[in-house]
C-alpha cells in the first residue's frame, strides 16, 4: 500500500534539494521563470517606452519664438495693439504705467479670442470667455487669465518680446519685473 | 401671426427652458414607474408612439425646418452645408426610436397577455441567407449608394477659407457629433468635460451589460419590462447628448452665445456671465471676509460638496431609497452603477447651478489646473 | 423540340464548367443544399450563418445598420484611397489639392462622397448602437461585442475627427484646435492638467508643452506641419488599422455568442 502510494507521487515532488543535482527542481524553476518574466516585461516597457519616446522628436521646426515690437513710445496708453497678433499671437497692451505683451491663447481651450474696443474686453469666438485688458478672466468658461509674455528692450531700444517664457497671474508671477516694461 | 409664432419658439429654445421642460417632460414620456405611466397613460402621452403620433412628429419636425427655411436668419444655419447631417439626425433619430417604442409597446400588450414577442418564431423554422437575406442587404446596400450619390452631388463638401491660426471665425465649433462635448465645455472644465466625462461615457456604455441586470427584453424591443433601464439611457442619450448636439448646431452663435432659431446672430450680442466661484460664496459673500490664503481651506467647502454628492450619497441610497436594488446588485455593480450615473447627473445640476447661482466652480484651484 | 429540351442553358452549362466549379464550388445555387453550400463556401458570405431565424431578415427589427457601417467604412475606404493620389498632406499643398479636387479631377464628387460618407457612417453607427439597445441585444451572452461596439463606434468619430483636419482650412484647424487642446488637459500626462506640475524633478518640469500628450498628437506645440502628417497618417492607416481588427472581432463574436439577437 504505501509502496504503491510513493510510486504516484511525481518525482520532483520528492524531494527538491536532490533533484537540484541532476537538473531544473522545483523551486530552481519557480526562480528561473520569475527572472524570465521579469526580463521579458523589462524588455515589453522598454521597447515602448522607445516607442513612446518616438512620437518627440529632438528638433522642432517651429518659427522663432522672440520678436521685436517697435519702440514703447508706439503705444498709446490704454489701449491694446493687435498689429502682432497675426504673426506672432501676442496683443501689446499698454495701461497706465506698463506695457506688457499678453497671450492671444485662450486659457479654456486655446481659441484666439477678439478684441472688442468698444465693449473694452477680449471676446472668445470659441465658448464665451471674456478678458479684461489686463488679461484678467470676468466671464465665460476660462479657467485663469491670459498669459504674458517675457518683455524687455533690447539694446537698440525697440522692446523684444521672448514667447518661450510666460507668467502666470494665478501663480503671482506677473509681479515679476520681466513680465512687464516700465513706463 | 407668424412672428408672434417665431418669437415664441425663440424664447421657448433658450436651454434654461428647454432643457427644463424636456428633463420634467422626460419621465412622462418614458416612464420609469408606476405612477409615471398612470400620468403617461391618463394624459395621452401614450399616443406619441401610435401611427397618429408619428405623423404628428413628422409634421411638427418638417414644419419647424420649412418654416425655419423661409426665415432670413434660420435660413443661413440651415442651409449649411455642414449642418445637413444633423437634419438627417433629427429625421433618422425621431423615426427609429418611434419604431421601436411602437414594437415596444406592441411587444408590451403582447406580454400581458402571456403571448410570446412578435419577433418569436418557431426556432426550427428558419430561412436561408442566400436568397433572402443576401438580396435585402444588396438592395439597402444599393439604395443608400444611390442616396450618398445623389447627396454628394447636390451638397457640396464644405471648404472654408485656408487655415489661418491668427484668426478664429466666431463661432467656431467642432465637428458636429461632438457638439455635445463642446456643449459641456461650458459648464466644466476641459480635463472633466474633454477627457473625464468622455471616458466615463466610453467606459460606462460598455459597462452598461454587466450593471444592468435584468434579464428580460433580451432580443425584442420592449419598454415595460426594462424601463428603469430604458429611461436613464433614453435621457443620457436623446437629453444629454442629440438635444445639446441640435443646441450646439441651431442655437450657439457669435462668442458662443445663445440665439433663438429665428433670432439675427448679431455679434455684439451682450449677455452678463459673470461668473463666481463657490469658493467666494461662502468666504466673500457669506462671511464676509478674505480668500484664506491656504488653497485646501479656502476649496474645503467645494471638497466636501463633492465628497459627499460622489461619496456619502451613494451609501445614504443604499441604505434608504435604493435599499433592495442594493441588494439585488450588490457592493460592486452599485459603486460603479452611482459613479458612472451620479456623474451623469452632475452634467444637468452643474447646468442649473450655473444658470441659478452663476455659480463657476464647485472646486477651484487655477493654481493647480484642478477645476470642478 | 425536343432537341431544344434535352439541351442546356447557358446558366446550366456555366454552373458545370472548370472555371466556375473551381471559384464556387456548390453550382449555380438553387436547390436549398446549393444555397447552403454558396453561403459556407464563400468567406464573404461566410460571415453569415447559412440559415437564420425569420425575424432576423426582417429590416423592421435590425434597420440594417450595422451592415450600412460596414458598407460604408468599404466605400468610404475606396474613395479614401482614390483622394489620396491626388492629396499631399503640407501645409503648402494641402489646400489647395482639396480645390483641385473638385475642379482639376474628373468625377469631382470624390470628396464629396468621402466626407457625407464619413457623416453618414457617424449617423449609422449610433442608429445601430440605439437599435442593439432598443432590442436589448447588449444582454449576456453579447456583453463583450456590445463592449467591442462601443469602442468601434468612438473609433469611428476619432477616424471622422482626424479627416477633419486635412484639408487645412478654416474650419479643420479650429476644430482641431479645440479638440487637442482638451488633450493638454489630460490629468498628469497633459501640461495643463490636474497632476501635471506634481510630475517634477525640483524645478524641472516632466511634462510640459514640449513633452505631454497633446504633443505626441499634434507633433508640435500648436497646430502646423507635423500636426497635418501624424492626423493623415492616423486617419489613413493608424486609425482603419485598429478598426479593422476590432471590426473582425465585432464580426466573429456576433456568430460565436449564438447569433443574431432574438427572443427565446
Amino acid at each position: 500500500m504505501t509502496n504503491e502510494d510513493k510510486k504516484i507521487i511525481p518525482a520532483a515532488s520528492v524531494n527538491p534539494e536532490e533533484m537540484d543535482k541532476n537538473g531544473l527542481g522545483r523551486r530552481g524553476f519557480f526562480r528561473w521563470i520569475t527572472v524570465g518574466w521579469i526580463a521579458f516585461s523589462a524588455a515589453t516597457g522598454g521597447f515602448f517606452t522607445l516607442i513612446i519616446r518616438f512620437l518627440f522628436p529632438n528638433v522642432l521646426f517651429e518659427p522663432p519664438q522672440t520678436f521685436k515690437a517697435g519702440f514703447p513710445n508706439d503705444y498709446a496708453s490704454n489701449t491694446v495693439d493687435t498689429r502682432y497678433k497675426k504673426k506672432f499671437n501676442v496683443w501689446m497692451v499698454r495701461d497706465e504705467g506698463s506695457i506688457f505683451a499678453l497671450s492671444t491663447v485662450c486659457t479654456h481651450l486655446g481659441c484666439t479670442p477678439n478684441w472688442l474696443g468698444t465693449e473694452n474686453k477680449f471676446k472668445c469666438p470659441c465658448h464665451g470667455s471674456g478678458f479684461r485688458m489686463t488679461g484678467i478672466n470676468f466671464e465665460g468658461p476660462a479657467p485663469r487669465p491670459l498669459e504674458r509674455f517675457k518683455i524687455s528692450i533690447a539694446t537698440d531700444g525697440k522692446i523684444l518680446v521672448d514667447k518661450t517664457k510666460s507668467f502666470k497671474w494665478e501663480k503671482g508671477e506677473w509681479e515679476q519685473s520681466e513680465s512687464f516694461l516700465k513706463v | 401671426m407668424l412672428q408672434t409664432f417665431k418669437d415664441i419658439i425663440d424664447i421657448l429654445s433658450v436651454p434654461t427652458i428647454s432643457f427644463t421642460f424636456l428633463t420634467v417632460a422626460f419621465p412622462f414620456i418614458f416612464p420609469p414607474s408606476d405612477w409615471f405611466e398612470k400620468v403617461h397613460r391618463k394624459l395621452g402621452i401614450w399616443r406619441l408612439w401610435t401611427k397618429p403620433g408619428f405623423y404628428g412628429g413628422m409634421i411638427a419636425i418638417t414644419g419647424f425646418f420649412v418654416i425655419g427655411y423661409f426665415d432670413p436668419n434660420f435660413h443661413i444655419t440651415l442651409t449649411k452645408a455642414d449642418n445637413f447631417p444633423i437634419v438627417l439626425m433629427v429625421y433618422s433619430m425621431f423615426i427609429t426610436i418611434w419604431w421601436s417604442m411602437y414594437q415596444a409597446y406592441e411587444n408590451d400588450a403582447r406580454l400581458e397577455k402571456g403571448l410570446k414577442p412578435m419577433e418569436y418564431n418557431d426556432p426550427d423554422d428558419k430561412v436561408l441567407v442566400w436568397p433572402d437575406l443576401v438580396y435585402i442587404e444588396f438592395i439597402a446596400l444599393i439604395l443608400f449608394m444611390v442616396f450618398l450619390i445623389v447627396w454628394s452631388i447636390l451638397v457640396a463638401a464644405p471648404l472654408e477659407e485656408p487655415a489661418n491660426p491668427a484668426s478664429t471665425p466666431n463661432p467656431s465649433k467642432a465637428p458636429w457629433y461632438f457638439l455635445g462635448l463642446q456643449e459641456m465645455l461650458v459648464y466644466f472644465d476641459p480635463w472633466i468635460a474633454g477627457i473625464v466625462f468622455p471616458m466615463f461615457i466610453i467606459i460606462g456604455m460598455m459597462a452598461i451589460p454587466y450593471m444592468d441586470v435584468n434579464k428580460k427584453g433580451d432580443g425584442y424591443y420592449s419598454f415595460k419590462e426594462r424601463r428603469i433601464g430604458m429611461f436613464i439611457f433614453m435621457y443620457g442619450w436623446l437629453v444629454l447628448w442629440l438635444f445639446l448636439i441640435v443646441i450646439g448646431t441651431f442655437f450657439r452663435g457669435p462668442n458662443w452665445n445663445f440665439f433663438g432659431p429665428f433670432e439675427f446672430w448679431d455679434p455684439h450680442k451682450v449677455v452678463p456671465l459673470n461668473n463666481v466661484n463657490l469658493s467666494e460664496y461662502v468666504w466673500v459673500k457669506l462671511l464676509g471676509q478674505g480668500m484664506p490664503a491656504n488653497i485646501l481651506l479656502r476649496e474645503s467647502i467645494g471638497f466636501l460638496a463633492l465628497v459627499g454628492y460622489m461619496g456619502f450619497l451613494p451609501i445614504l441610497l443604499a441604505k434608504t431609497w435604493l435599499k433592495n436594488y442594493f441588494q439585488e446588485i450588490g457592493p460592486v455593480r452599485y459603486t460603479f452603477l452611482m459613479m458612472f450615473g451620479l456623474s451623469m447627473l452632475a452634467l444637468p445640476i452643474k447646468m442649473y447651478m450655473r444658470w441659478l447661482f452663476n455659480l463657476k466652480y464647485i472646486i477651484a484651484i487655477p493654481e493647480w489646473f484642478f477645476n470642478i | 423540340m425536343e432537341k431544344n429540351k434535352n439541351k442546356k442553358s447557358f446558366l446550366e452549362r456555366m454552373g458545370e464548367s472548370q472555371v466556375w466549379k473551381s471559384i464556387i464550388r456548390s453550382g449555380v445555387p438553387r436547390s436549398r443544399r446549393q444555397r447552403m453550400q454558396a453561403v459556407l463556401g464563400s468567406v464573404f458570405l461566410h460571415l453569415h450563418p447559412a440559415r437564420l431565424p425569420k425575424h432576423a431578415v426582417k429590416v423592421g427589427y435590425t434597420w440594417c445598420m450595422g451592415g450600412l457601417s460596414f458598407f460604408l467604412f468599404v466605400v468610404l475606404t475606396i474613395t479614401g484611397i482614390l483622394l489620396m493620389f491626388y492629396y499631399r498632406p503640407t501645409v503648402e499643398y494641402a489646400y489647395t489639392d482639396i480645390i483641385d479636387m473638385a475642379e482639376q479631377v474628373p468625377l469631382g464628387i470624390m470628396r464629396e462622397l468621402h466626407r457625407w460618407g464619413a457623416h453618414a457612417m457617424v449617423l449609422t453607427v449610433w442608429l445601430h448602437m440605439l437599435r442593439v439597445f432598443m432590442t436589448g441585444s447588449y444582454k449576456p451572452p453579447r456583453e463583450f461585442n456590445w463592449g467591442v461596439g462601443v469602442l468601434l463606434m468612438t473609433l469611428t468619430m476619432f477616424l471622422s475627427f482626424t479627416g477633419y483636419l486635412l484639408p487645412w482650412d478654416q474650419l479643420a484647424i479650429w476644430a482641431i484646435t479645440v479638440g487637442t487642446n482638451m488633450a493638454r488637459a489630460h490629468p498628469f500626462i497633459g501640461h495643463e492638467g490636474p497632476g501635471a506640475s506634481l510630475l517634477a524633478i525640483g524645478d524641472i518640469n516632466l511634462v510640459h508643452a514640449g513633452s505631454d500628450v497633446r504633443f505626441a498628437l499634434l507633433g508640435g506645440r500648436f497646430v502646423g506641419e507635423a500636426s497635418l502628417l501624424r492626423f493623415y497618417v492616423l486617419h489613413c492607416i493608424g486609425v482603419p488599422f485598429i478598426v479593422m481588427i476590432l471590426m473582425a472581432v465585432h464580426f466573429w463574436r456576433i456568430r460565436k455568442d449564438g447569433g443574431i439577437s432574438g427572443p427565446l
